[in-house]
C-alpha cells in the first residue's frame, strides 16, 4: 500500500538546501569572515556545519520516531509538555517572521542597487503582494523546480569563486590566522544562521515513504552547504577589501561587481533572487500553515483558521503574515538594524539545537523501547555534545549583540506568558460557544441493543 | 480500544454529511483522490474514495492510496463522528496523516465544513 507520490533523495536534499540559501546568507557569511583576522572564514564555515551534523543527527533520530509535519512541536511536547513546546513553536515562527523581514530588506537593497530608480519600499512591498498572492493562490514550488533553483544557485556560486581565486592568483596565504580564539567562537555561533532552515525539510516526511531518506538528505545538505559557503566566504574576502564589506549591505554585490563589472551584478542579483524566492516562499508557508494549525487547535484566535472556499489555503493565516511580514521589513528598511534579526536568528536556532539534543536523551529515557529507524550512535555523546556545543554558541550570540540577546528573552518571555494567560481564556472560550457533543454512540448503549 | 464496526459506522456518518453538503460535493469535483484509513492498534482498514466530487467507502486498503490516515481505533471513529478535531491529535502524533501538505490541509477542511470548529 505505498504512496502514489513520493519524494525522492535528490528533491529531499534540494528542498532542505533551498530553504537555507538566501541572500542573506550570503550577507551573513560574508560577516563571519569580519569576525576573523585572516581569511579564514571557511574554518569557522565548516565548523558550524559540522556542528549542525550532531544537530541534524538529533533531528534525522526525532523525525524517525515521530515523523509528522508538526515537527518541533511535537518533538518537544512529547519529551517536556506541550506548554514548553508552544512557548518555543510561537516564538520561532516570529523569529521566522523576522528573518523574512531581514531578507526582503536586503533582497530589496539587492534590487534597488540594480535599478536605483525604484525605492527598496516599493521592491519590498511588491515582493510581499506576489509572495501572499502565490500562496493564496495556493501555488507551490514544484519538486523539479526547487532542484533546478538549488543545485544551478550552488553551481553558480562555485563557478563564481573559482573565477574569482583565478583573477587573483589565488594562494593559500592567512587562511588559518584566526585572532583569537573568542574571535572565531563569535564567527562560528553566526555561522549557524547559515544553516537556519536545512531541518525544515521533516515535514516532509509525510511525503516520503523512506523516513531515513529525509535523514540522508539533510546531512547531504548541510555538508554541501558548508562547502559552498566556505569557498563563497574566502572568495569574497579575498577579493575585496575587508573595510568595503564590513559595512555594506551588499558585500556579495560589490564581489561580483569587482569580479565581472555589470555582467557580474546581473549574475549575482539573478542568484539573489533564485535564492530568496525559495526562502520566501517557506518562511511565509510555513508560518501561516503553523498558524492556521495553532487556530484549529484554539491556541490562537479562530478566525485565523478561515480557509479559502476557491484554493483551499489558510487566507487569513496568509495576510497576517503578510502584514506582520512587511511591518518588520519597514522597521528594519527605516533601522537598518537587519543584523539584530540574524543573530536573534542564530540564537533561536542554536535554543532549537539545544532543545533538540535534549529531546533525544528525554525520549530515550522516556519511551526506550520504542522503535527508531535511524538512531545517533555512540550513545549519549552525540545529542549531550549537542546541547553543550549549542548552549555556548547561543551564549556567544548573545554576549556579541546584546539587543539580540534582549529581544530574545522578551520574546521568550512573552510568548510563555501568552501560553500560560492567553491560550486558557481562548480554549476556555471555544468550549463555553461549542459545548461537549458527542455523535459516537456510547458503547453501553450498543451492547444494551 | 474501538471495533471495526465502529470506524465503519463512524466513515458512513462522515460520508452521509459530507454528501449532504452540496457545496463541498462542488469544490471537491476536481479533487479525485484515494484514501487509506487504517487502525493501528486493530485490524481495520478502509478506503475513502473519492471521484467526481462524490464519496464513497469500502471495506479493505487500497492499491495506491493518495493518502494515509494511521491511527487507534478510538481516535479513528471519534474523529469521523466529528467528536475530536482532527488537529489536536495530529498534533500530539497519535494521528498520521501520509501525504502531501495540500492533500492534508484539504482533509482538515472538509472535516471542518462537515463538522463545524
Amino acid at each position: 500500500m505505498s504512496l502514489k507520490k513520493v519524494l525522492t533523495l535528490r528533491t529531499i536534499v534540494a528542498t532542505s538546501a533551498g530553504l537555507t540559501l538566501a541572500t542573506s546568507t550570503f550577507v551573513a557569511a560574508i560577516q563571519v569572515a569580519g569576525f576573523l583576522a585572516g581569511n579564514a572564514a571557511w574554518l569557522a564555515i565548516l565548523t558550524s556545519g559540522l556542528l549542525c551534523f550532531f544537530a541534524a543527527a538529533c533531528f534525522s533520530e526525532l523525525n524517525g520516531q515521530l515523523p509528522s509535519a508538526a515537527g518541533i512541536r511535537l518533538y518537544f511536547g512529547r519529551a517536556f509538555n506541550d506548554n514548553l513546546a508552544l512557548v518555543i513553536s510561537l516564538f520561532y515562527m516570529t523569529v521566522v517572521m523576522g528573518i523574512v523581514g531581514a531578507e526582503s530588506f536586503i533582497l530589496a537593497r539587492v534590487l534597488n542597487y540594480v535599478i536605483p530608480t525604484i525605492p527598496p519600499l516599493v521592491w519590498i512591498i511588491v515582493m510581499f503582494v506576489i509572495a501572499a498572492w502565490l500562496n493564496i493562490r495556493g501555488v507551490k514550488i514544484a519538486g523539479n523546480f526547487q532542484d533546478i533553483i538549488t543545485y544551478g544557485l550552488m553551481l553558480s556560486i562555485i563557478v563564481l569563486a573559482v573565477l574569482a581565486f583565478e583573477k587573483i592568483n589565488f594562494r593559500l596565504e592567512n587562511l588559518t590566522a584566526v585572532g583569537g580564539p573568542g574571535n572565531l567562537v563569535q564567527a562560528v555561533a553566526l555561522g549557524i544562521f547559515l544553516f537556519v532552515g536545512f531541518e525544515w525539510v521533516t515535514p516532509l516526511a509525510e511525503e516520503s515513504t523512506d523516513a531515513k531518506l529525509i535523514s540522508k538528505g539533510m546531512l547531504i545538505a548541510v555538508g554541501l552547504l558548508s562547502i559552498v559557503y566556505a569557498v563563497f566566504a574566502v572568495a569574497v574576502t579575498s577579493t575585496v577589501p575587508k573595510e568595503a564589506l564590513k559595512h555594506s549591505v551588499i558585500p556579495h554585490l560589490l564581489f561580483a561587481e569587482s569580479l565581472l563589472g555589470k555582467t557580474g551584478v546581473i549574475w549575482m542579483t539573478i542568484i539573489c533572487l533564485g535564492a530568496s524566492i525559495t526562502t520566501f516562499n517557506a518562511g511565509l508557508l510555513s508560518v501561516s500553515r503553523f498558524l492556521y494549525a495553532s487556530a484549529r487547535e484554539h491556541v490562537l484566535p479562530t478566525c485565523l483558521s478561515k480557509v479559502s472556499l476557491k484554493y483551499f489555503t489558510p487566507w487569513t493565516a496568509i495576510l497576517t503574515v503578510f502584514f506582520v511580514g512587511l511591518v518588520i521589513s519597514i522597521i528594519v528598511l527605516i533601522t537598518k538594524r537587519y543584523l539584530i534579526f540574524l543573530n536573534m536568528a542564530a540564537a533561536m536556532e542554536s535554543l532549537i539545537y539545544v532543545l533538540a539534543g535534549l529531546a533525544v536523551i528525554k525520549l530515550r529515557q522516556k519511551t526506550p523501547a520504542t522503535q527508531r529507524p535511524y538512531i545517533i550512535p555512540g550513545g549519549l555523546i552525540l545529542p549531550g555534545l549537542t546541547v553543550v556545543v549549542f548552549v555556548v554558541l547561543m551564549a556567544a550570540v548573545l554576549i556579541t549583540d546584546k539587543i539580540a540577546g534582549l529581544c530574545l528573552i522578551a520574546g521568550l518571555f512573552l510568548s510563555w506568558v501568552y501560553v500560560i494567560n492567553g491560550v486558557p481564556v481562548l480554549k476556555e472560550k471555544y468550549r463555553k460557544k461549542h459545548p461537549v457533543r458527542r455523535r459516537r454512540p456510547a458503547k453501553v448503549e450498543v451492547e444494551e441493543q | 480500544m474501538a471495533e471495526h464496526s465502529e470506524i465503519t459506522a463512524s466513515l458512513r456518518a462522515f460520508q452521509e454529511g459530507y454528501n449532504k453538503n452540496k457545496r463541498l460535493k462542488k469544490m471537491n469535483a476536481d479533487w479525485d483522490r484515494i484514501v487509506l484509513v487504517q487502525a493501528n492498534d486493530i485490524p481495520s482498514t478502509h478506503t475513502l474514495i473519492l471521484r467526481k466530487g462524490e464519496l464513497t467507502i469500502q471495506e479493505g486498503p487500497p492499491e495506491k492510496p493518495d493518502l494515509k490516515i494511521i491511527s487507534d481505533s478510538e481516535t479513528l471513529a471519534d474523529m469521523f463522528y466529528g467528536d475530536i478535531t482532527p488537529t489536536q491529535p495530529y498534533l500530539n502524533g497519535t494521528l498520521k496523516v501520509l501525504g502531501t501538505e495540500d492533500d492534508i490541509v484539504r482533509l482538515d477542511f472538509i472535516s471542518l465544513m462537515i463538522w463545524g470548529e
